[in-house]
């Protein structure tokens, strides 16, 4: 009997891909492409090496807005490292109803991702409005410029991201927590393992890749803040910074003076830094299928 | 830890329930109008973009699982590395081409964008890359049904569980979007395209300051909060029926899948 080959199909594959690879072109590499050939030129199309790299970093902006997001990075990734993992943690050790009930209360806020809980939270921060009124005028803030005074920013906008992010990463934490064969923790329960040893000496080194994953993904995400600062800033008038975050120098750069080989230049530097988060999660991190 | 857990629970969940009540005394005929429209654009970019997603992504990941072509491999990297890109970090870029092409002010200048969804075509290729799949797709083959047969009629109507995933994903992503479309109308004046996190960010926009320095900023909307608790009701309440709907995923772990 003629047995047929068991090798797969090879040809038809590329029918199947054929949308998504234009897609992957058309909205991914080619764009990118173009801002990083924008980011080399001048404004009359001549190569310039790191010219506009160089340039960029010399507006006086450019060192704000960074320092800007590195100290919001670093309270908001203590934050969800802190949080997210004792929270994921409690939350495992609870019966599954009750857990579940939980992780969904806490998921909710992603709903309000982008301008809608910036917006919520400026009704937070509002002395008088806000169901927090008792601590904010413990705090002495009697208005909502006391409240948005330019050092509080990276903290509020930390708390913002917290409030709608934090949830999502809960579920994820959630998900790899049940990967977690039964048996491994009901011999940890044998061998007289309470709740607290369990959960720091068997459940926590086998999500730590999962952390690591979770602060490389924020890092990357948050070093992109735009709606916060943005929206901020135009509920204060503009007395807040137009350029508090390196997306938004980009935008005002590009939008406000044209200058889009500089809007590029920046564009590239924060793109950079995904591709590195991105290569560094999926090599190193081994949480990846990447095909074999 | 209970109340620990209840100090937490409070945390996120008090402003969702002061939204509730601060909603209930809306004017209705004060914003109807706008409010149209805004969902309306929001609905059509959600949806016209996860239609996208899903033609793209079932087939793609599909065939990465079970097709062996040159350049599979690549593909399957190039894809995962594109997922774990944040998609902001690509809308200057897209603007600047939205701009080349004369699409800057159309609808198609965020949705196309919307229908880019990396991380569906790797659950799908998750999905589909199993053993008891291959040997069906195999069995059908040799039982004489050629290539389109085998995806129209037995791994498209297979994907259901996974496609539903991704419609969920990817509207969740695309709905609470506010930068790609910031970027794309706000910038060149076109309002009558504001999806409803536009719509949002307008309302902080009503061109005065209450106050000459930060001190004595105070919060100044040009519609009353009420309204405002009404509008951002309206933008999570889809999203959260939608979340409803997927319990049974978020809440018990189904997402496993994902996971090694």
């Amino acid at each position: 009997m003629k047995r047929k080959s068991p090798t797969r199909p090879r040809k038809s594959g590329y029918l199947f891909i054929a949308p998504y690879v234009v897609l992957l072109v058309a909205i991914g590499i080619y764009p990118a492409g173009y801002v990083v050939h924008l980011a080399l030129t001048s404004l009359t199309g001549h190569f310039t090496w790191l010219g506009n790299f160089i340039d960029s970093t010399h507006n006086s902006e450019f060192v704000p807005a960074f320092e800007n997001i590195i100290k919001f990075l670093g309270i908001w990734l203590t934050a969800l490292v802190v949080f997210v993992v004792s929270l994921s943690l409690m939350l495992h050790s609870l019966n599954e109803r009750v857990g579940a009930a939980f992780r969904f209360v806490l998921y909710l806020p992603a709903a309000l991702a982008g301008s809608a809980s910036v917006m919520l939270w400026l009704f937070m921060l509002q002395p008088g409005k806000s169901p927090w009124g008792f601590v904010l005028s413990w705090l002495g803030y009697h208005t909502l410029g006391d409240s948005l005074a330019p050092a509080h920013l990276p903290v509020i906008f930390a708390l913002i991201a917290f409030w709608s992010g934090a949830g999502s990463w809960i579920v994820v934490m959630h998900g790899a927590l049940a990967t977690i064969p039964e048996e491994v923790l009901e011999s940890a329960r044998l061998d007289g393992a309470g709740a607290w040893r369990t959960a720091v000496n068997i459940k926590l080194p086998l999500i730590k890749k999962w952390i690591a994953y979770m602060v490389i993904g924020a890092f990357a995400a948050g070093s992109q803040l735009f709606a916060e600062p943005q929206l901020i800033s135009e509920a204060t008038g503009g007395i807040a910074n137009q350029a508090w975050s390196p997306n938004q120098l980009a935008i005002f750069l590009a939008f406000h003076y044209d200058y889009f080989n500089y809007a590029a230049a920046i564009s590239v530097d924060l793109l950079v830094v995904a591709v590195i988060c991105a290569a560094v999660v999926l090599l190193r991190t081994g949480l990846f299928d990447v095909g074999h | 830890m209970y109340v620990l857990l209840t100090l937490f629970a409070a945390f996120f969940v008090v402003p969702i329930i002061w939204l509730v009540f601060e909603a209930i005394g809306v004017h209705l005929g004060l914003i109807a109008g706008n409010l149209g429209i805004w969902l309306f654009n929001s609905v059509l970019y959600s949806a016209a973009g996860a239609a996208i997603a899903i033609t793209a992504c079932i087939p793609a990941g599909y065939a990465i699982a079970t097709h062996e072509f040159p350049g599979r491999r690549a593909l399957l990297i190039l894809t995962m590395l594109v997922m774990l890109i944040p998609t902001s970090a690509l809308v200057l870029p897209l603007f600047l081409e939205a701009n080349e092409v004369h699409q800057l002010t159309s609808p198609l200048a965020v949705i196309v964008p919307y229908g880019l969804f990396p991380f569906g075509v790797y659950l799908s290729y998750l999905y589909f890359h199993t053993e008891r799949f291959s040997v069906l797709f195999q069995t059908a083959r040799s039982d004489g049904c050629n290539e389109w047969q085998v995806f129209r009629h037995i791994a498209v109507p297979l994907s259901k569980p996974v496609a539903a995933l991704i419609v969920f994903l990817n509207i969740v992503a695309s709905w609470t979007n506010f930068f790609l479309p910031w970027v794309m109308y706000w910038s060149t004046n076109t309002t009558d395209r504001y999806p409803l996190p536009l719509g949002i960010a307008l309302q902080l926009f009503s061109g005065e300051t209450s106050g000459e320095y930060l001190g004595v900023v105070q919060l100044h909307t040009s519609w009353p909060p009420s309204a405002i608790a009404f509008l951002l009701l309206a933008t999570i309440a889809p999203v959260v029926v939608v979340f409803i709907l997927a319990r049974r995923w978020i809440g018990s772990g189904h997402f496993q899948g994902v996971f090694r």
